[in-house]
C-alpha cells in the first residue's frame, strides 16, 4: 500500500573521521552480522537491520483511527567517517483479519505494519509527513533516535565533535507507480520527500532517501557554516579559521547518486535539475575556497609589503 | 557491461543441509543420571513406538517415502556436571541400543551458550523483538536491559509513593494475542551474577531448538558443525565438541522440522521456549533459503517458527 520512513543525519561525536578498522565495532549492534562496509566511491559503512515491534495507531491527515500492528525496520550508516545517520522504515499493507494475530506472524513479515481495518495510502502519507507530535501515534522517531544515541555512545568515539552542526530530519514515503520524486524543504530541520517508484519495492528507495538525506545535511551545514564565518564582515584570518572544518571534514563527501541503484539515478538527476543541489554546493564550495585564496594572498601581501 | 562489487559489502550467507524432521530421544539432567543405566532405559522404551509413529508419518508425507529423521540427545552440563562423557557416552548409546534406537546426534546444552567461539545464547538474544502490547508506538525499555520476556502486559506496579494515597486495586496482566482471557507468560531470559551472565534453561532450550531447525547463522557461516566420533570420548565435558555425530549414516542434524519427546515435567519450560520462540527474529534470507528447499520437496511448512516445533509429552 505504502511504505514510509525517516531519516535522520548528524555529525559523528568524534574529533577525528572514523577509520575503517572502527567502523565495524561501532556499527556491530547485533551479534553474528557483520557491518557491511564499501570502500568505492567512498568509505560507507552500514549496520545490520534492527527491527521494533509496534502496535499503535498510524499517523492520519483526517485524524482517523487507523490501528497498525508489526515492525519496524532501522538500520545505522556512516559515510565517510564523519557522517552518521539512522533511518527506520515500514511497508504499511492491509491485514487479512481485523483482529490481532499471534506476535510470530509479524516476525515472518519483518518491516510491515499490517493495519487492522479501513486506511487510505494517501491520508496515512499526509498524516506521517505532517511531522505532528507522535502522541498516540507510531513514533518512528524514537526508534531512530535510540539507535542514533546507541552509535554515538560507542566506545571508540571521542565525543567531541570538530564543529557544531543540527540533525536533520527526513520524512518519506513511497509508493509505486510513474517514477517521481518530489523534494520539500521544511522551515527548520524537517525535509519531506514523496517518491513513486516502477515494480516493486526494495531497499533501493530507502537508499536513495538516505542518499538524499545525506546530501541535503551537507548541503544545510555548509550553509550554516558559511554563514557562521560572516565573510565580508569579521577579519579574513577569523573567516578562514571558521570556515577550515568544512574543508577538513566536509568538501570531499559531496557524491551525490554515488550509491544508488542504476534505476533510481533519473530520480537523482531530476533533482539536479530542479533545485539543482549539486549547482548550489558547487557554488558554496568555490566560496569557501575563495575565501581561502584571498586570505592567501592577503597574507602573502602582507609579507612582501609590511605595513 | 561493466560490473563492481566488494566484498566487505556484500551479505552471503550459507545454507544448512535439512533433514525432514529432528526428533529428539532425551535430555539427561544430573538427577537421571544418578538414577542409573535402568531409567535411560525405562525412557528409551517409551521413546522408541513414538520415533516410529513420526518416521512414519514422514514416509507418508514425502514424495518416494524417503524420509530424512535424525535423532539427538543432549546432555544437560550447565546445571551441575557430572562423571565424564568417557562414561555417560556409552552409557547412553547402550540404553538406546538395548531398545533398538539409534542416537545419531548428541549434544551438551553449554553448547547452546557458546560452541566453537560462537557466542550462541547471545546470537539469539540480540534477534529478540519482543512483542509489543497494544499501544507501543516505538522504542521501549527492551528485553535486553531488563533480562525478562513476557507474553502480553504485565500487572501494574504501584510506583513509590502512591501506597500512601489509599488502597491500590489490583490490576491483571494480560496476553497479547489472547482469546477471551489471557493466559499470561513471563519468562526469565538471564540473571546476571558476579560470575557473569547465567542462561536460564527456556532460553538455551530455545537456541537448542534454532540449532536443530538449523536457522543460525554467525557472520554469514553456520555456527555449529557436527564432528564425527568414533568410540573413544573426552573424560572431560569441554573436550567433547558441542554436537557430536554418532551415527556415521544419519540425515543431517538440522530439520525442516523439530518434534521432542519428552517427560511431563518440561511442559513449563517448553511453554517459555514457545514465547521465546515467537518473538525470535529469524534472518529472512535463512527463512528464505528453507522456504526454497522445502518448495522443491513439494513440502510445505508452516510459516510461523513456532508451529514447525512440536512435542510429544510422555
Amino acid at each position: 500500500m505504502l511504505i514510509m520512513g525517516e531519516v535522520r543525519t548528524g555529525l559523528l561525536q568524534n574529533s577525528a573521521e572514523v577509520p575503517e578498522s572502527d567502523l565495524s565495532s561501532v556499527l556491530g549492534l547485533l551479534a553474528g552480522e557483520r557491518v557491511r562496509i564499501s570502500r568505492r566511491p567512498i568509505l560507507h559503512a552500514l549496520s545490520p537491520d534492527l527491527l521494533t515491534g509496534v502496535d499503535c495507531l498510524l499517523p492520519s491527515a483526517a485524524q482517523a483511527k487507523i490501528r497498525g500492528v508489526g515492525t519496524v525496520v532501522s538500520r545505522c550508516s556512516i559515510t565517510g567517517g564523519r557522517v552518521v545517520q539512522s533511518s527506520s522504515y515500514v511497508r504499511v499493507t492491509k491485514a487479512e483479519t481485523g483482529h490481532r494475530l499471534p506476535w510470530s506472524h509479524y516476525l515472518a513479515r519483518p518491516g510491515v505494519i499490517e493495519v487492522l481495518g479501513k486506511a487510505a495510502a494517501a491520508d496515512l502519507a499526509d498524516g506521517f509527513l505532517a511531522f505532528g507530535l507522535p502522541g498516540e501515534h507510531l513514533d518512528v522517531g524514537s526508534i531512530s533516535d535510540r539507535l542514533m544515541d546507541t552509535v554515538q555512545a560507542a566506545e571508540s568515539l571521542d565525543r567531541a565533535s570538530p564543529f557544531r552542526s543540527t540533525q536533520t530530519r527526513l520524512r518519506w514515503v513511497a509508493a509505486s507507480g510513474e517514477p517521481g520524486v518530489r523534494f520539500v524543504l521544511g522551515e527548520g530541520v524537517e525535509r519531506r520527500v514523496r517518491i513513486t517508484y516502477e515494480g516493486e519495492f526494495s531497499t533501493a528507495v530507502l537508499d536513495l532517501c538516505e542518499d538524499l538525506a545525506l546530501h541535503d545535511w551537507l548541503l544545510t551545514t555548509l550553509l550554516v557554516i558559511v554563514e557562521r564565518a560572516r565573510i565580508g564582515a569579521a577579519p579574513r584570518a577569523e573567516v578562514s579559521a571558521r570556515l577550515a572544518p568544512a574543508v577538513d571534514a566536509l568538501l570531499h563527501l559531496w557524491m551525490p547518486g554515488a550509491r544508488i541503484h542504476p534505476s533510481l539515478a533519473p530520480l537523482w538527476e531530476s533533482l539536479e535539475l530542479a533545485p539543482g543541489f549539486t549547482r548550489q554546493w558547487q557554488s558554496l564550495v568555490e566560496r569557501v575556497r575563495d575565501q581561502f585564496a584571498v586570505n592567501t594572498l592577503a597574507l602573502l601581501l602582507r609579507e612582501t609589503n609590511p605595513v | 557491461m561493466t560490473t563492481f562489487s566488494e566484498v566487505t559489502a556484500e551479505r552471503q550467507i550459507k545454507s544448512a543441509p535439512l533433514s525432514h524432521v529432528s526428533v529428539e530421544v532425551g535430555h539427561l539432567y544430573l538427577e537421571d543420571y544418578q538414577l542409573g543405566a535402568d531409567r535411560l532405559r525405562e525412557q528409551f522404551a517409551l521413546v522408541t513406538p513414538w520415533l516410529e509413529t513420526v518416521r512414519r508419518d514422514w514416509r507418508a508425507r514425502v514424495p518416494g517415502g524417503r524420509a530424512r529423521v535424525s535423532t539427538c540427545f543432549l546432555i544437560d552440563d550447565c546445571f551441575g556436571r557430572f562423571s565424564t562423557p568417557a562414561e555417560v557416552v556409552p552409557m547412553i548409546r547402550k540404553a538406546a541400543d538395548d531398545n533398538g534406537l539409534t542416537i545419531d546426534y548428541l549434544a551438551r546444552e553449554s553448547a547452546c551458550v557458546s560452541a566453537d567461539g560462537v557466542p550462541l545464547a547471545k546470537l539469539v538474544a540480540d534477534r529478540l523483538v519482543p512483542d509489543p502490547p497494544p499501544d507501543t508506538r516505538g522504542w521501549r525499555r527492551s528485553t535486553s536491559e531488563t533480562g525478562w520476556l513476557a507474553n502480553g502486559v504485565r500487572s501494574p506496579m504501584p510506583r513509590s509513593g502512591q501506597a500512601m494515597r489509599g488502597p491500590l486495586r489490583w490490576e491483571p496482566p494480560s496476553q497479547n494475542a489472547k482469546r477471551g482471557h489471557s493466559i499470561f507468560v513471563d519468562v526469565e531470559l538471564w540473571k546476571d551474577g558476579p560470575d557473569g551472565r547465567v542462561w536460564s534453561c527456556p532460553f538455551l532450550a530455545s537456541v537448542w531448538q534454532l540449532l536443530r531447525l538449523g536457522l543460525l547463522r554467525n557472520e554469514g557461516e553456520l555456527p555449529v558443525q557436527p564432528v564425527s566420533a568414533g568410540d573413544a570420548f573426552p573424560a572431560d565435558w569441554d573436550e567433547l565438541p558441542p554436537v557430536v555425530r554418532l551415527n556415521p549414516a544419519a540425515t543431517p542434524f538440522s530439520a525442516y522440522t523439530t518434534m521432542s519427546v519428552l517427560s511431563t515435567r518440561f511442559l513449563q519450560v517448553e511453554l517459555a521456549v514457545r514465547t521465546i520462540l515467537s518473538q525470535v527474529s529469524v534472518d529472512p534470507e535463512v527463512l528464505g533459503q528453507v522456504q526454497e528447499r522445502s518448495a522443491d520437496e513439494r513440502l510445505r511448512l508452516a510459516e510461523q517458527l513456532v508451529d514447525r516445533v512440536s512435542y510429544v509429552f510422555l
